[in-house]
């Protein structure tokens, strides 16, 4: 009977978040006139050419190419959390996977919108699938962040085949979204052979998804490290990435947990446990993005080959210097610092550990990619004196931010259609734990 | 406009049907490729002769490349120059060698180019650069066309066939083609490329005119331009407008298969190998192995001094 | 202050005087060459042609005659050529110039015909009211009388060029005539050796390079040119199969990362291959799975 009343709980303290309050309206209705705004922008760009942003000749990818390598950064973390974690038996991860693969849809679906936006014709897209060229690392970031959004979406969606059920039983919404629920949940009854089948296609996708997950950031970073600019000539480049991935993926899940947390009232299951076990995974990730960092500067600023110390100087102590060591200290050096207390590893020291970490993580792609293209082989002469130093314009600032809306968006949308913990997995940890009491 | 603003708002269905496309269209590029890849060759040789009936009502069986010269060409046809401009001209290797010793810094070559190809005045197919290598070493002027590299970075890189190298060395854009990803800008070591942000100044003029993949005229928003060989001139026998712009004989160039390279300005023609073998002729970066077809021959003996005034912008990048 | 000014600007004048004389007194024109006169006549046709030619080839340098903006960058200065120390040289020392050139001034030798080089001479004459022109009495079209034949001797390597004028007194050979050989390239005329003086019975022998290319067969167009007193300038061509065969494949024959789809390399088409149709499979496996799932609850 308890028990019974326990699982009645859970069921409607995590159903309690599907409902379409005030408090969401406000926050939608933000968040699309923002966007509209932002839209706004790149309608502008779109009229005028690209000339609206600070690019030039020399500096020809700047914040839009920065920021599509940190969404797609940001969305692999999915593969960490649900796959990873998941196959290594840690059972305390459970409740976030849902929420780490919301992230990595979002980012990935978003990612390819970036890359669109960075286009000067857009509207010859259908060239990459009409006149493609394997040879051409870009087609390899198409495809692979396709697959990469497919099988998230799966992933996403195969473990919630349970949950859709009990939406569809116990939610308080018109019929017909009722009906939608109860496609969705293909007949599900919980029998055992339903069971063993999620179970089975679960294990195939996160074994799958390892591989895409990295691949789709390996080629991202092969975009830089495929040319011979000094700066991206480096063989480390793929796992330099991939490992940077992981601590803005990890500090993006922190902030989402935290807000989930707190608006959804989600304490019992989103515990402080959570925070401190994520945060010690924020550590470690953290720490072996530090070793990478160690390894592609280290190298380069020990030779001091020619072009490479132009590019050192520039970073260490020129132009970028204040960005660089801001970066590498506040987005890396002092969370590990912070985060090895344990009273700094409770929601609210995270959350501003998490935005840091995700501020140094976007600017960090920035630093990655703006001052290799400030220094080419050859100097640049005779072009105008703002194709020599990229300073961002306004405009496209706001096309830059036009995607963290989006994902904002789809973020919240998400969550607002699906439980945010995953209800049927609680209830079978509930009933492990009350079989193990016995 | 309209149609423009409403894009966004329609790419996320639009992506989706592309991503469901994008999986059988990638199998079907991987096979495709192998299957067009191992009939390639068969198919040339094959290709190769034709028959053709004279008016004598005689049989005859000649070359491919001469029946197409009897078609008459249709310059108006953007099909045609593009299909034209890709294939190039038969036997040919095209070489350029600068010599450094002449450069006076004049800018004809610049201005010559920048008329031709319809290009604003910041926009460089050819720059002349103030150089200086290290402190001790002269300064000189080095002119930098595109190096039209026979391992071109900036082709391996394009998404799209839209930037290509032909059969005789040239790497051409088509800009029907290319979406503007900038992919080529960054890969290129000798920063040959530009873009054209704005609208093109001349794009008024230039309105209706069909576009010739050989000159890349008209220039268009949101596409690449570059260096292009003078393809259009070079098809006609002609020098490229850079070389024979410049007074004071900097350029040669030539067909490397004819061991010969014309000067731009006395019009005298030299073995090319003789040249850089009495010169000392050498490539730019050559360690980046992209293997250049422009050769230069170092600032030895200059004829005309290096200015003062471009002493300090020459040795920017050196350390002090 | 003004006999200042004035002073320097005398000065000034009269060392760029100096400097222009001093430049075009130094040509050292030989006797016979200075002689020469145009078989043009000059009159306002022949020198509107000439600006044409001297706007293209000329006047980045030495600028428009009579505005004094030719280029102050360049040492010595080119002189403007509508002043008193060109206008004092004779034609054939004029013409003399075009074709050596000298320093940073370059040769016009394979830019300019004779009748080119007339041309240009006639418009700058026409900055120059006191000009008066004394003409050539060369005919021009003796040229047509000339008939140059080429033969090859493949055990010497050599050349030899035969130049005779069929005249209506009979053949004569030309002899004392310097004659230059050529192989057309496609941008132009390479020279094989130097200039060569004719013997008595109008030939001379060329010693042609082992190692030159030629087209698939080794047929090369050689060209003779030749500048006689009597019959002007004559240039003639001849086919002759003497060069080494070139037959080089064209640039984008092997798969390369840069060539295009169909030309792709194989390692490339296998990974790239074997990746999305590994996709495939898990797609249709997840997608038959999810059909079992809901055939499964189906039953009950």
């Amino acid at each position: 009977m308890a028990k019974n009343n326990t699982a009645d709980k859970i069921t409607s303290d995590l159903l309690r978040s599907i409902r379409l309050n005030w408090s969401f309206k406000i926050w939608f209705a933000f968040l699309g006139a923002a966007l509209l705004v932002c839209l706004g922008a790149y309608g502008l760009q779109l009229k005028n050419g690209m000339v609206v942003t600070g690019l030039g000749d020399y500096v020809s990818w700047g914040m839009y190419i920065s920021n599509f390598v940190f969404f797609v950064a940001t969305s692999l973390i999915g593969m960490l959390i649900s796959a990873v974690l998941g196959l290594s038996g840690q059972k305390w991860a459970a409740p976030l996977t849902r929420i780490a693969e919301i992230i990595a849809l979002a980012f990935a679906a978003v990612a390819g919108l970036v890359i669109v936006m960075d286009m000067g014709r857009p509207e010859r897209l259908l060239n990459v699938f009409i006149h493609g060229r394997i040879q051409s690392p870009i087609l390899w970031d198409v495809t692979v962040i396709t697959i990469y959004m497919v099988i998230s979406a799966l992933f996403l969606y195969i473990p919630l085949i349970p949950d859709l059920k009990i939406c569809s039983e116990k939610l308080d919404v018109p019929p017909f979204v009722k009906n939608i629920y109860k496609i969705l949940s293909l007949n599900w009854a919980g029998t055992s052979e339903q069971k063993k089948l999620i179970e089975q296609s679960t294990r195939v996708i996160a074994i799958f998804i390892i591989p895409v997950a990295l691949a789709i950031h390996t080629v991202t970073s092969w975009l830089f490290a495929n040319t011979s600019r000094v700066g991206w000539d480096s063989t480390i480049f793929g796992p330099y990435f991939v490992t940077g991935a992981f601590v803005s993926g990890t500090a993006a899940v922190i902030i989402a947990m935290y807000f989930f947390r707190k608006n959804y009232k989600l304490e019992d299951y989103i515990t402080e446990k959570h925070f401190d076990m994520i945060g010690k995974l924020l550590v470690l990730v953290s720490l072996v993005y530090l070793y990478f960092n160690l390894n592609e500067y280290m190298v380069a600023g020990y030779k001091m080959k020619e072009f490479e110390a132009i590019l050192i100087r520039d970073l260490f102590s020129g132009n970028h210097a204040v960005l660089f060591w801001s970066v590498q200290l506040f987005g890396l050096v002092l969370p590990i610092i912070l985060l090895l207390f344990k009273k700094m590893r409770k929601p609210l020291p995270m959350l501003v550990i998490g935005i840091m970490v995700l501020i140094g993580a976007w600017f960090k792609r920035f630093i990655i990619v703006v001052p290799t293209m400030e220094h080419p082989y050859l100097p640049i002469q005779n072009v105008p004196m703002n194709w020599k130093i990229y300073t961002p314009t306004l405009i496209e600032t706001l096309v830059t931010i036009a995607p963290m809306i989006m994902v904002l968006l789809i973020i919240t949308v998400l969550a607002k259609l699906v439980p945010i913990v995953p209800i049927s997995e609680t209830l079978e940890q509930l009933e492990t734990t009350e079989e193990n009491k016995k | 406009m309209s149609e423009k603003n409403e894009k966004p708002k329609k790419r996320t269905r639009r992506e989706f049907l592309q991503d469901i496309g994008l999986v059988g269209v990638g199998t079907l590029i991987g096979g495709s490729a192998i299957f067009a890849g191992i009939n390639y060759d068969k198919k040339k040789n094959a290709a190769e002769r034709v028959r053709v009936l004279t008016a004598e009502n005689e049989l005859l069986e000649i070359d491919k490349s001469e029946a197409s010269k009897v078609v008459k060409p249709n310059l108006e046809n953007l099909t045609y120059l593009q299909k034209q401009g890709r294939e190039g001209l038969p036997g040919k290797r095209f070489v350029m060698v600068i010599d450094l010793s002449k450069c006076r810094n004049a800018r004809k070559c610049m201005a010559a180019c920048n008329e031709a190809h319809h290009l604003r005045p910041e926009q460089h197919h050819i720059n002349v650069l103030k150089m200086q290598d290290s402190k001790n070493t002269p300064a000189y002027y080095m002119p930098k066309p595109c190096q039209h590299c026979d391992n071109p970075p900036c082709t391996a890189v394009c998404p799209v066939d839209a930037t290509f190298k032909r059969a005789d060395g040239i790497v051409l854009i088509d800009n029907e083609r290319c979406i503007g990803c900038r992919f080529c800008i960054a890969a290129c070591p000798y920063s040959a490329r530009v873009f054209n942000w704005a609208e093109p100044i001349h794009s008024l003029e230039d309105e209706g005119k069909t576009y010739n993949v050989e000159l890349n005229v008209p220039q268009k928003k949101g596409t690449i331009s570059k260096c292009l060989f003078s393809a259009d001139r070079v098809r006609e026998g002609k020098l490229p407008y850079c070389v024979s712009a410049c007074p004071n004989g900097v350029y040669y160039f030539g067909d490397e298969n004819e061991d010969a390279v014309t000067n731009g300005t006395t019009k005298e023609t030299v073995r090319f190998r003789k040249l850089l073998e009495d010169n000392g002729g050498y490539t730019l970066m050559p360690e980046l192995g992209t293997h250049p077809r422009v050769y230069y021959l170092p600032p030895k003996g200059k004829e005309y001094p290096f200015q003062d005034k471009d002493k300090e912008e020459a040795g920017e990048r050196l350390e002090s | 202050m003004y006999t200042r000014n004035f002073r320097i600007l005398i000065l000034a004048v009269v060392s760029v005087f100096l400097m222009q004389s001093f430049a075009q007194n130094n040509w050292n024109v030989p006797a016979d060459k200075k002689a020469k006169n145009s078989y043009i006549k000059f009159d306002a046709a022949s020198a509107r042609q000439g600006e044409a030619i001297y706007n293209k080839n000329c006047a980045s340098c030495h600028g428009n005659p009579g505005k004094g903006n030719s280029l102050k960058s360049l040492k010595p200065i080119p002189p403007d050529l509508s002043s008193k120390g060109t206008q004092a040289l004779t034609d054939g020392e004029l013409s003399y110039i075009l074709i050596t050139g000298r320093m940073i001034m370059p040769s016009f030798k394979n830019v300019l015909s004779e009748e080119d080089r007339w041309k240009v001479i006639s418009y700058i004459r026409s900055f120059n009211k006191n000009y008066v022109q004394l003409l050539s009495k060369f005919d021009p079209n003796k040229a047509k009388l000339v008939k140059v034949s080429m033969s090859y001797d493949p055990k010497t390597k050599q050349v030899k060029v035969d130049v005779k004028a069929n005249e209506k007194s009979g053949v004569v050979s030309l002899k004392n005539t310097e004659i230059a050989l050529f192989v057309s390239r496609y941008f132009g005329k390479l020279q094989i050796e130097k200039n060569q003086i004719t013997n008595t019975d109008g030939q001379a022998v060329f010693n042609f390079p082992k190692d030159l290319p030629g087209d698939k067969t080794g047929t090369v167009e050689l060209v003779v040119k030749l500048n006689d007193e009597n019959y002007g300038e004559i240039e003639s061509a001849t086919k002759l199969k003497i060069a080494v065969p070139t037959e080089k494949p064209g640039l984008t024959d092997d798969r390369a990362i840069w060539n295009v789809l169909a030309k792709a390399p194989f390692w490339i088409i296998i990974l790239y291959s074997a990746g999305v149709l590994a996709f495939i499979a898990v797609l249709l496996y997840l997608v038959m799975t999810l059909n079992k799932i809901r055939k499964s609850g189906a039953k009950k």
